[in-house]
């Protein structure tokens, strides 16, 4: 079968999943409302929501594990219900449970089977994945030993086994410590420079923030923007910060400070980029000694918290998980 | 099926470094060797009761295993999310399916092939000869370990795994007294005809399966008894894994 010319990795459009709730008078919840947008090859593509948003859901059904309501799934050009992209792909579940009668050395064989691998180049590959994930030392020692954070390194060499063209993580970062978060940064670096596509979930800003070439939101199951980083904050200085001493709180309110927080003997400053002069004359009049100007961007997290309404919105499960 | 084979091949290894399993097999095999110790309190009577207890050892704890393993099988994977990433990949949900099962098939060959090495072992250090006339009744046992490990299978894509092993135990006990449900309406003539068909052609009859007291008396079973046996336990295995195939291929697993 010739694959279709498609520029996507993955492409959904109007993916709707329910599911029936209620033991004795069952009604069905919509989980996923209509979801449309498409993942580009060779991109790392975040896929951000606070929890129970639907993150794991979508991938879900996604990799085959729910079925969709509605809506279709398009993977490297193919259709979700062809199984031979699943040839070319990998997939790290959330929480990874492996088989903790293997050690991670027979689990990585196991998978390669799965594959189609012959012998050889399955133990070669299971050793340099061990290697890349910093487990080769414990390759031999069965999984019921491994901490939660080796447990998520088996998962993410699982992945990797068939070195795939687009690989799929369902929040690889959970249960790692900074070493291991940065390990999995630099996997996920590595593969995009491969020309790999990586499609992530994770409710760790900083982490979509670093690596992210494009994103996408979800709040209870409803996609609320997606788009470059660049295109969905705004990159343009949004005020500044004037950090500064020595001035009588009284003698603050100077038109063009929008805001001011007490650090000590010292106060943060918010102030309109345009009054930036006016202001530190009208500081440095008042005796204060200006320690440090910087300009303020909308970080990721700042629009996350906008998008989601603030706190209260946070972490309110409507979708699934 | 290269796929069914490694997933098989990996059951049979998870199956084989299960603990119960040992102990299960110790058990049967210090039960079979009882059978040595009791045989000298009975005069003349000992190779009876040898094959006897062997028998009954082989038929409990294989079906002992193919119940309580049989239901883990699947149902443990699905709670354990185990089975999540290995479903992302070229890997069928009836390849995992059928795969499991073969691989638990396999280990109870191996189980029933251990036990049946103990029975003739100690008719033979009791001063008997070995006698392969009883593969006549171990043959048909592991039709019905067979049959077991699918009904496992069924129930445990439907429930959870331990009301899959409370049906299946319940569903064992039934069909191996079969006779009581046909003659029912003789002791609850309230009972309907109905309900007494329907459950007696419903549930397997493992008396099809069991020749263990005609083959400790050295009757003969023919080959067209166990052929029967053969065909029977096929048609119900596939009837079976096909509905639990049905039923685990369509399920969203959560």
């Amino acid at each position: 079968m010739t694959e279709p010319p498609s520029s996507s990795a993955v492409s959904f459009s109007r993916l709707t999943k329910s599911y029936r709730v209620g033991h004795v008078f069952q009604q069905r919840k919509t989980v996923l409302h209509e979801l449309t947008f498409e993942v580009e090859r060779g991109e790392i593509f975040g896929y951000l929501g606070p929890n129970g948003s639907g993150k794991t859901t979508t991938l879900k059904v996604l990799t085959g594990l729910l079925f969709a309501d509605a809506g279709e799934i398009r993977v490297l050009g193919l259709p979700l219900a062809d199984r031979s992209w699943r040839q070319r792909t990998g997939y790290l579940p959330e929480h990874p449970y492996l088989y903790d009668y293997l050690t991670a050395r027979e689990y990585l064989d196991y998978v390669g089977q799965l594959f189609g691998m012959p012998r050889k180049p399955r133990a070669d590959r299971a050793a340099e994945l061990l290697r890349l994930v910093g487990l080769e030392r414990s390759a031999d020692v069965a999984l019921r030993r491994f901490s939660k954070g080796m447990v998520q390194r088996a998962g993410l060499a699982q992945a990797l086994m068939n070195d795939p063209e687009l690989v799929i993580l369902d929040e690889p970062m959970s249960g790692l410590d900074p070493l291991g978060r940065r390990l999995v940064r630099d996997v996920i670096l590595a593969l995009k420079k491969e020309g790999k596509t990586i499609l992530f979930s994770t409710h760790i800003l900083s982490d979509a923030e670093t690596l992210c070439d494009r994103i996408a939101i979800l709040r209870a199951g409803r996609l609320v923007d997606v788009g470059r980083l660049a295109d969905i904050l705004r990159l343009d200085v949004a005020h500044m910060e004037v950090l500064v001493s020595g001035v009588d709180p009284a003698r603050l309110a100077i038109e063009g400070v929008h805001g001011s927080h007490p650090l000590g003997e010292r106060h943060r400053l918010h102030v309109d980029e345009r009054a930036l002069g006016s202001v530190i004359r009208g500081l440095e009049q008042a005796g204060g000694r200006i320690l440090s100007v910087q300009p303020v961007r909308q970080s990721l997290e700042d629009f996350f918290f906008q998008e989601m309404g603030g706190r209260d919105a946070v972490g309110s499960g409507e979708g699934g998980d | 099926m290269n796929r069914l084979f490694a997933v098989a091949t990996n059951t049979f290894r998870e199956t084989v470094r299960e603990r119960v399993l040992y102990n299960l097999v110790f058990f049967a095999l210090v039960m079979t060797v009882s059978g040595f110790l009791l045989g000298h309190l009975s005069l003349r009577q000992d190779e009876k009761i040898i094959k006897d207890l062997g028998l009954a050892a082989i038929d409990f704890f294989g079906t002992l295993i193919a119940i309580f393993i049989g239901v883990g099988l699947v149902s443990k994977e699905i709670e354990r999310r185990s089975l999540y990433p290995l479903l992302a990949k070229p890997l069928s949900r009836s390849e995992f399916f059928l795969g499991k099962y073969a691989g638990l098939c396999a280990t109870l060959f191996v189980n029933t092939g251990v036990m049946t090495v103990g029975v003739l072992a100690t008719l033979f250090f009791a001063g008997h000869r070995a006698d392969l006339h009883l593969l006549r009744a171990i043959y048909p046992l592991y039709l019905g370990f067979l049959l077991v490990v699918a009904l496992a299978l069924l129930l445990s894509t439907l429930t959870s795994s331990v009301l899959a092993a409370v049906g299946t135990v319940g569903m064992v006990l039934a069909g191996r007294y079969s006779d009581v449900i046909r003659n029912m309406r003789q002791v609850a003539p309230g009972a309907p005809q109905l309900l007494v068909d329907v459950l007696y052609y419903l549930l397997p009859n493992f008396a099809n399966f069991d020749f263990k007291d005609k083959v400790a008396y050295g009757d003969p079973v023919s080959a067209g008894t166990l052929g029967f046996a053969t065909l029977y336990a096929g048609l119900y295995v596939a009837i079976l894994l096909t509905l639990g195939l049905v039923s685990f291929c369509r399920r969203d697993l959560q």
